[in-house]
């Protein structure tokens, strides 16, 4: 009889203890991690980097003009797509598809464009270095646009108040019959730096996440615990710790904005996407570089560009993403080839070798329940879709 | 520790073995961890992948179901790079099975009727991937060219495989019987005992493995400090740094070709940038310039310094 009351005893106490632990709020957060919260707050985003290839970045004219460019379907083979076909201010700038869809079938997954104006690289493989030169290639894209800078410089130059506008920021127009090849392209890396002064202006929003922080911060632990769930808080110690998450997701965008080779799956019917190797080849022959004669760089530093990494370490790699607002840029990772959170936290956790290069995310091997609070922990990044700031005030 | 020799030379005698059939024949060798595919003496890591039915699992030859395949080759000698490959597959009609090479399919009269997948030649710098839909199960042989664009001269290699694989067969049985029988034959003879009775043999055989370990690359006779712009190195930020040089007496080293690499070793990666220097300052100070780093964690700097009176290569390790 006593042993099966001892036996008793022991399972009720061995209940209770694990009930306690799973219930166990998380320990107070330690300096270390809240010098490192802190990294990720979007209080601590820096000013925007210069772009000194671009000489209107900072015009607000320009930022107008280049909001009207990127809503314009007529630079369009078919008179119907424009840059938001794709990029939709509502959906956080992506579309919701695997891959981006227009004239044809794009070869990526679209990617958010908020934010971009801090990252030295553009695309998922950086084969762009700056706004403007990445704006122009959508345009010539045959699954894309479809149009050409020939039919885009007569645009600007028919459109009366195009015109006026273009004139006003840049100077005259080149008489279109007698344009020579640089003058055509001068007009359309003009374009491009129009519509890359708009896009510039387009920041994330503050999220729970941040709120948190901000709470964190001032040691405000009654506003902490209105804030986050004991889940999410054990889902962001993972995310900072075990997870490992910060050695490619970090600072306030939560990337980056480097090229890491993350074993993904390919594409159905397609051999594996070679990435940020092939990338950087048509970026150094890109006539639109930072070196290149239509940036406004006259001094050309051109610094990320010059001492860029190139090689077959960078096979199969691609930009980190941000994971700001990722309940807006499912299907996730650069062909859209995994569906939810849930199932790219699998992935993660497993960390399988990559078909092509090296995987450099090591295996996690964490319980379903941190994946979990991990996902949970990610929900809280997502935030109102900002207002479109040149709008504001504007016609 | 006889008993580790033992199995060394073991491992050494299957890989012998294995290294023969793939010399006599062009082909894909499955080397334990790694697939290797030789076309003549260029090498590739070969794998194949069925991402649909087993996502990330890797196949060496046979593969099991008719479905989507992609085939990879990594590879292991350069001038693979920059000729161009070409990669065909055809449904068997040798006759020879297994054992078909590179002669049995150049007797294939119709080769073109036979061929279920053709890439024409085509030159991937850096890792060569095609992709092909299996229609049917059944037996195949799969023919990578690579031609030399100096030379003109075209390298082959044949590897045949069954899609629908369905066992090993008797290949893993005929390899065991093969290194049972060479045990048997060592023991028999009485060498092995003889062999490993003189310690002498062991002691020696152990200082060679020593010395195949890689040799330690820290040197000490100069010392490498560093600066940066804002006291510590940024994440995430393109910055410069000073290099000061200065020999183990503590005289600053002028003069020096300096080459600098670096990474993660945890992470098996290299610097996201390639820093170099671009200016000597005087006085030992070297401007480097290019350096950032994009992850948090153990770092190391390699700086190769050469100078008149020889190499010599310091690691700055540092956490960021
Ligand atoms: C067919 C849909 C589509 C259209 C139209 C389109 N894009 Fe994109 N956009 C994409 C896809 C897909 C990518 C990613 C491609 C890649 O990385 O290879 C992308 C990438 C980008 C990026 C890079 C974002 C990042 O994080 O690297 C920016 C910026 C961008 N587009 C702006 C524009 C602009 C400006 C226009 C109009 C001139 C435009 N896009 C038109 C689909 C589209
Ligand atoms: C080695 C760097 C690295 C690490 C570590 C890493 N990521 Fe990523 N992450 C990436 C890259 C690169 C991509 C894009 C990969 C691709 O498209 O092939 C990505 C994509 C993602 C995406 C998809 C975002 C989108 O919009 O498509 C999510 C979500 C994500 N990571 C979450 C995480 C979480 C959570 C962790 C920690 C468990 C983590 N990552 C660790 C580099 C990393």
């Amino acid at each position: 009889m006593k042993t099966v009351i001892n036996a008793v005893a022991a399972v009720l106490a061995v209940a209770v203890i694990s009930f306690m632990l799973w219930r166990t709020p998380p320990p107070a957060w330690t300096d270390a991690e809240i010098t490192v919260l802190r990294s990720l707050w979007l209080e601590s985003l820096s000013a925007l980097p210069a772009a000194p290839g671009n000489a209107v970045a900072d015009s607000p004219a320009a930022a107008l003009f280049g909001q009207k460019l990127f809503f314009d379907t007529r630079m369009s083979a078919n008179g119907s797509i424009s840059c938001a076909t794709c990029h939709q201010p509502e959906r956080r700038f992506t579309d919701g598809l695997q891959k981006g869809q227009a004239i044809g079938t794009s070869k990526r997954n679209t990617p958010s464009i908020v934010g971009t104006a801090h990252s030295p690289w553009l695309y998922w493989d950086g084969r762009r270095d700056s706004q403007w030169s990445q704006a122009l290639s959508p345009l010539e894209d045959s699954s894309e646009h479809a149009t050409d800078r020939t039919r885009v410089v007569r645009l600007i130059a028919q459109d009366e108040n195009y015109r006026a506008t273009y004139e006003s920021l840049f100077g005259a127009l080149p008489e279109l019959a007698k344009a020579d090849e640089p003058a055509v392209n001068t007009v359309f890396a003009n374009v491009g730096k129009s519509i890359a002064a708009f896009e510039r202006t387009i920041m994330p929003t503050t999220s729970r996440f941040d709120r948190f922080v901000a709470a964190v911060a001032d040691g405000d632990v009654e506003a902490q615990a209105l804030l986050f769930t004991d889940d999410e808080k054990w889902g962001l110690r993972i995310f900072i710790g075990a997870g490992n998450c910060t050695q490619c997701h970090n600072g306030p965008l939560f990337t980056n904005n480097e090229f890491h080779n993350t074993g993904v799956i390919s594409f159905s019917g397609e051999v594996p996407d070679k990435g940020r190797v092939v990338g950087i080849k048509q970026l150094l022959t890109n006539e639109f570089n930072c070196l290149g004669q239509y940036s406004d760089d006259a001094n050309q530093q051109c610094a990320e560009l010059i001492f860029a990494r190139t090689g077959v370490e960078l096979i199969g790699a691609f930009r980190t993403p941000s994971l700001r607002n990722l309940e807006h840029t499912a299907p996730f990772m650069h062909k859209g080839q995994i569906a939810t959170i849930a199932a790219v936290l699998r992935h993660y956790n497993e960390a399988p070798d990559a078909m092509i290069g090296h995987n450099e995310a090591q295996p996690l091997g964490l319980s379903a329940r941190e994946l979990r609070q991990l996902e949970a922990f990610l929900k809280t990044l997502a935030a109102p879709v900002a207002r479109l700031p040149a709008m504001i005030g504007g016609d | 520790m006889h008993r580790v020799v033992l199995h060394c030379f073991i491992i050494c005698l299957v890989s012998l073995i294995f290294l023969q059939t793939a010399q006599a024949h062009g082909g894909v060798v499955d080397e334990g961890d790694l697939c290797v595919i030789k076309v003549n003496y260029l090498r590739a890591h070969f794998k194949i992948y069925q991402p649909r039915v087993t996502g990330h699992e890797q196949f060496c030859e046979d593969l099991p179901v008719a479905s989507e395949s992609v085939f990879v080759m990594e590879y292991l000698h350069d001038s693979l790079s920059t000729m161009p490959i070409e990669f065909r597959i055809i449904r068997d009609v040798t006759g020879k099975g297994r054992f078909a090479r590179l002669e049995d399919v150049e007797n294939i009269d119709d080769i073109e009727s036979a061929t279920v997948f053709y890439q024409p030649p085509i030159l991937e710098p850096d890792v060569y991937t095609v992709i092909h839909e299996f229609v049917e199960e059944g037996d195949f042989i799969g023919i990578v060219s690579a031609r030399n664009l100096e030379t003109g001269k075209v390298y082959a290699a044949v590897f045949p495989f069954e899609v629908g694989f369905t066992g090993w067969g008797y290949w893993p049985l005929f390899v065991g019987l093969l290194v049972l029988l060479q045990i048997q034959y060592l023991a028999m003879s009485g060498r092995l005992r003889r062999w490993f009775s003189k310690s002498s043999t062991t002691m020696a055989a152990v200082a060679i493995c020593l010395l195949l370990l890689p040799p330690a690359t820290f040197a000490a006779d100069f010392v490498v400090t560093y600066s940066t712009p804002s006291g510590k190195p940024q994440i995430n930020r393109m910055h410069s740094w000073i290099l000061h040089i200065e020999n183990e007496s503590g005289a600053v080293v002028e003069g020096a070709i300096i080459d600098v690499t670096g990474g993660m070793p945890e992470h098996n990666h290299g610097l996201p940038t390639k820093p170099r220097i671009t200016q000597e300052l005087g006085g030992g100070d070297y401007k480097l310039e290019g350096m950032r780093f994009h992850m948090s964690g153990y770092w190391e700097i390699v700086v190769n310094i050469t100078t008149e009176t020889g190499k010599s290569t310091v690691i700055i390790a540092l956490r960021i």
